[in-house]
């Protein structure tokens, strides 16, 4: 969980993740950041997100990050 | 064309989309309350095709497209068989990393549609910390119910209407009625205003402005420090600005703001002449 919040870090320096249980709801990804998020963990962990996938409340914390992850067979 | 009755039915749209083909394409990055609108106001419609969706939504005299898709060749496919897109005027935001649009780009040329115009993302990137207080000009106030037409008139004089979103009047009341619009009145005449809009932690300026008439009276820089005095909580200011626009991307510079990488290419279909 912790190089995913890294990861985040880097997307979005600004902002401090971990403060947050909402990350659309509190305006630090919006659609284009989703879309630069979803390249990232392709290239990060060699998967494919699938853009039925490519939903907000897929992204909305770093436990649903987690969970679609997981969902691709990435180990945390 | 047939009109969209509920957010779900663009949902489903997007996912059958989304299903036919493997290089998924949309311009569908819009707020879900904001979808929920145009819904109910009777402005949104829908046109399928092949393994693409295609949207549109009325603005004053043109339309704008939305759409989504398995692949441009599917989206391609679907603009040129849509009479609509042939009788109507009708514009098209592309909106992303500029090498990732090179192939949407060729579809919509391929399909009739020729550049409009080009805009592209700034952002500025705050430090939390309190800000120097400075006594207020009391010419700048946040914008009331009666400054609304005004402000409409004064946004489609300044801004280009099929490029730039200019928000209808009942969005410029919502908006005031928000506290989302400063404006600066001289002489008994709106001088100038800012219009935003804050999510969270980040703030997109969506249009700054000072009348002809009224400039190198300050009223800019004032309306710019009450906007960020008024946001000491957002961390991400956006904006958007056309290319070429370059007196204001230097006023931009100047409070901090920096090109982030985003673009908006706007095409338009034959029934548009720039």
């Amino acid at each position: 969980m912790k190089a995913l919040a890294e990861l985040l870090k880097g997307i979005r320096p600004e902002f401090d993740f971990s403060a947050s249980r909402d990350f659309i709801a509190d305006g630090m990804l919006d659609s284009f950041d989703m879309v630069t998020l979803v390249s990232t963990l392709d290239k990060t962990y060699g998967i494919s997100i699938e853009g039925t996938d490519i939903l907000p409340e897929n992204f909305s914390s770093l436990e649903t990050i987690a969970a679609l992850l997981r969902k691709y067979h990435v180990a945390l | 064309m047939v009109a969209i009755e509920s957010v779900s039915e663009v949902a489903e749209a997007v996912v059958r989309a989304k299903a036919g083909g493997l290089s998924y394409c949309s311009n569908v990055f819009t707020d879900p309350r904001k979808l929920q609108c145009w819904i109910e106001r009777g402005e949104f419609f829908r046109e399928e095709a092949g393994g693409a969706a295609l949207f549109l939504r009325r603005d004053r005299d043109f339309w704008h497209l939305y759409f989504c898709a398995g692949s441009p060749t599917q989206l391609r496919d679907a603009v040129c068989a849509a009479p609509r897109l042939k009788t109507e005027p009708v514009v098209v935001d592309l909106v992303g990393r500029e090498d990732a649009l090179d192939c949407l780009v060729e579809a919509f040329r391929e399909a009739g549609f020729k550049g409009y115009q080009r805009l592209f993302r700034m952002a500025r990137i705050d430090q939390a910390g309190a800000l120097t207080a400075v006594p207020s000009d009391p010419r700048v106030v946040v914008a009331g119910p009666m400054d609304c037409q005004s402000i409409e008139e004064v946004l489609l004089q300044s801004f280009d209407r099929r490029a730039e979103q200019i928000p209808l009047l009942y969005e410029i009341e919502a908006a005031v009625r928000s506290g989302q619009i400063w404006v600066a009145r001289a002489e008994g005449a709106l001088a100038g205003l800012l219009y935003f809009e804050t999510h969270g932690l980040t703030s997109t300026l969506r249009y700054w402005l000072v009348a002809a008439d009224f400039r190198g009276q300050r009223f800019g820089s004032e309306l710019m420090r009450r906007y960020f005095e008024a946001s000491n909580a957002v961390r991400r200011f956006l904006l958007w600005v056309v290319a070429d626009n370059h007196d204001a991307i230097s006023k931009y510079e100047h409070y901090g703001f920096l090109p982030d990488g985003l673009v908006d290419i706007v095409l338009a279909n034959e029934i548009i002449r720039p």
